[in-house]
């Protein structure tokens, strides 16, 4: 949030001031856990960094305790000060935000379980393409913290036209995977590919719920 | 008569009047003595003027200091390392032109009060900072730091990894001020290094077996002198691939220390029994003994032939350095999820010199150490790096000091029960 500190504020005010920043900082801290888990959940799917998949495990937890302690925080906050406008928008938003950083950490950890497992074969062809997906659904979420950092209502905005590139991306590598023939051995890494593809697309859609989120905060619109 | 009170009237308040005046000077010129007294103070100034120029002094001094002030700020935006400021409540307060472009701090102007964490989504500075207050002590931190994705376009994002060094000092107020500094070039260097030896070793090895299997062939079938010749030959080539083996195993459990472990269950008592068996023979020429304590029944999920090399290591380094008739002691002590082995010899210890490079490859102390033992068992200066590397691949820790009792080399190794 961009503000400047007036000092002729009462001196409750200044104190609640002073907790809604603790708080959008304890949700910027859990937005960079997930983005620290989506990046090494990506390592370790394709860039097959093993070592990388004990370090998610670990992350969600932390993330997983953020979520209620923010939850908590947001509730109790919500009761004891009776905030308006923006402050309220900004709390019910931020309830719903970390509900979907923790969906995000979630996904991100099945994605480290199909590494484990697609380690055993040889990458498939539309690997380059699923490894585009990852790249642009993170960028998403940078996207998505910047604007809840900046208070940014029209990049959240931006961010659902990102989501289309990924929705194509998915539809595209989806038919590829889907109309396979003549397979040779098992058909588990298909099945892999095909439901990283659908956690990738599930995980932009996240992100971009958290910028639609902000765009809310600002403006008060839900769209 | 009325003119008479008129006049004491006027004189009681003539009197009254430049007392207060007076009153009003003293507690002026104490003002003026309490600010400096230093200077000298000519009493024929007046009071006001005495103020005048106290007033035009401290102003000047204030000059001067924010002049002082100003400078050092302008050395620190320049200066070739990057510097950042935190507020107790994690505002940026201030950095210079190397964090912003190291950290790519591209939204922020100076006097906006922004939360770091908006600006530069790094965990690991945020940890280190809340560290740094809490524990009230300056921090050093490694990490990998990923430039922000928002900054680059999707497509060219992991060329963005800089390997980074932090410093944190709390500063009062509880502002923390962090240095930081680009390893990334340290980083390749060492990358770079690793690869060639590497490649050397691989190199190495082809020929290095042909010539000790001709070896071999050799000395089948020569006689006495040329015999021993090629036996000698034979001996040192070995010696050489043995360098060479032991020398790709560490860094290859250096890249992935999952993927070589096989893991079991293993009973250390059975398994060092074991590794004492072997090594008895040569125990005995010095009348060396084993002294075990710990209990009979530990098991631990481990690899068990790392282990046992991990063992082994350790022992035939301890009869090396044992003098006769003396006893090496292993002791265990088990905890709840971690098991502590000390090995402890009576020899003559590890110098303090050699002490904090005793892991490192090829590291050898100091020439008195390896004078005790025959050319035949010389060390390959590899021993207690791949003890190491063994021990830290099982996520145990290993460290090497002189025991306090006995004199001799003490090595403490923790293992975790069960992989995490």
């Amino acid at each position: 949030m961009q503000s400047t500190f007036e000092s002729q504020y009462p001196l409750e005010l200044k104190y609640f001031r002073r907790i809604l920043k603790k708080l959008e900082q304890d949700v910027l801290r859990m937005g960079t856990l997930v983005e620290d888990s989506f990046r090494l959940s990506h390592q370790a799917l394709f860039e097959r960094q093993l070592e990388a998949v004990e370090k998610v495990a670990l992350l969600d937890k932390r993330i997983d305790q953020y979520y209620r302690q923010i939850e908590s925080d947001c509730s109790s906050l919500m009761i004891l000060q009776s905030p308006v406008a923006q402050d309220l928008r900004f709390l019910s938003a931020c309830m719903q935000l970390v509900r979907d950083l923790e969906r995000i950490g979630d996904y991100s950890k099945d994605l480290a379980e199909i590494a484990i497992r697609s380690f055993l074969y040889t990458p498939h062809d539309c690997i380059k393409e699923i490894e585009q997906m990852s790249h642009h659904a993170q960028f998403m979420l940078a996207t998505s913290l910047v604007a809840l950092a900046d208070l940014d209502g029209e990049v959240g905005r931006q961010i659902k036209q990102l989501d289309d590139t990924v929705d194509d991306a998915y539809d595209r590598v989806y038919q590829i995977l889907a109309f396979q023939k003549d397979l040779k051995g098992v058909v588990e890494p298909i099945l892999l590919m095909g439901l990283t593809i659908r956690h990738l697309e599930r995980m932009a859609d996240h992100a971009t719920n958290i910028g639609q989120r902000v765009s809310y905060i600002v403006t008060g619109l839900r769209n | 008569m009325p003119f008479v009170t008129l006049l004491l009237g006027l004189v009681i308040g003539l009197v009254i009047g430049y007392w207060g005046q007076r009153e009003i000077n003293r507690q002026l010129k104490d003002i003026l003595n309490s600010l400096s007294d230093t200077r000298d103070r000519k009493a024929a100034f007046s009071i006001p003027s005495l103020i005048r120029r106290e007033l035009a002094h401290l102003q000047e001094e204030k000059q001067d200091l924010l002049r002082q002030v100003e400078a050092w700020e302008n050395l620190l935006l320049k200066v070739p390392i990057a510097y950042l400021q935190v507020d107790s409540d994690n505002h940026l307060i201030w950095c210079n032109k190397k964090a912003r472009s190291l950290l790519s701090i591209d939204r922020w102007q100076a006097g906006q009060v922004r939360l770091l964490l908006e600006l530069v989504r790094s965990s690991e500075l945020d940890q280190l900072i809340e560290k740094t207050r809490s524990t009230g002590e300056t921090q050093v931190k490694k990490w990998v730091f990923y430039r922000d994705y928002y900054s680059s376009s999707p497509v060219n994002s992991y060329d963005s990894r800089i390997s980074l060094q932090a410093i944190s000092y709390l500063l009062p107020e509880r502002e923390v001020g962090v240095f930081l500094e680009n390893q990334e070039s340290l980083t390749k260097a060492y990358q770079n290094w690793e690869r060639s030896i590497s490649d050397l070793t691989h190199e190495l090895r082809t020929p290095l077996t042909s010539i000790s299997l001709l070896a071999e062939t050799l000395a089948k079938r020569l006689q006495s002198q040329e015999k021993k010749w090629s036996e000698l030959i034979l001996n040192q080539t070995n010696r050489l691939i043995n360098l060479i083996e032991t020398w790709l195993q560490i860094s290859e459990l250096q890249e992935n220390p999952r993927q070589q472990l096989h893991y079991q269950e293993v009973e250390l008592h059975s398994l060092i029994n074991l590794v004492w068996e072997d090594l008895k023979p040569i125990a005995e020429l010095q009348e060396i003994s084993l002294s075990y304590a710990g209990g009979e029944q530990i098991y631990i999920q481990a690899d068990s032939s790392r282990l046992t090399q991990v063992f082994a290591n350790l022992l035939d380094n301890a009869i090396k350095h044992s003098p006769s008739q003396s006893i090496i002691k292993i002791e265990i002590t088990l905890q709840e999820q971690t098991v502590i082995i000390d090995v402890i010899d009576a020899g003559d210890g590890f110098s303090a010199t050699d002490l904090p490079y005793v892991f490192e490859r090829l590291y050898r102390g100091d020439s008195s150490r390896s004078r005790h033992t025959s050319s035949s068992r010389q060390g390959s200066g590899l021993g207690l790096s791949i003890v190491q590397q063994i021990v830290q691949a099982h996520q145990g820790s290993i460290i090497a000091q002189n025991h306090p009792i006995t004199g001799g080399a003490w090595l403490q190794i923790t293992l975790p029960l069960k992989p995490v």
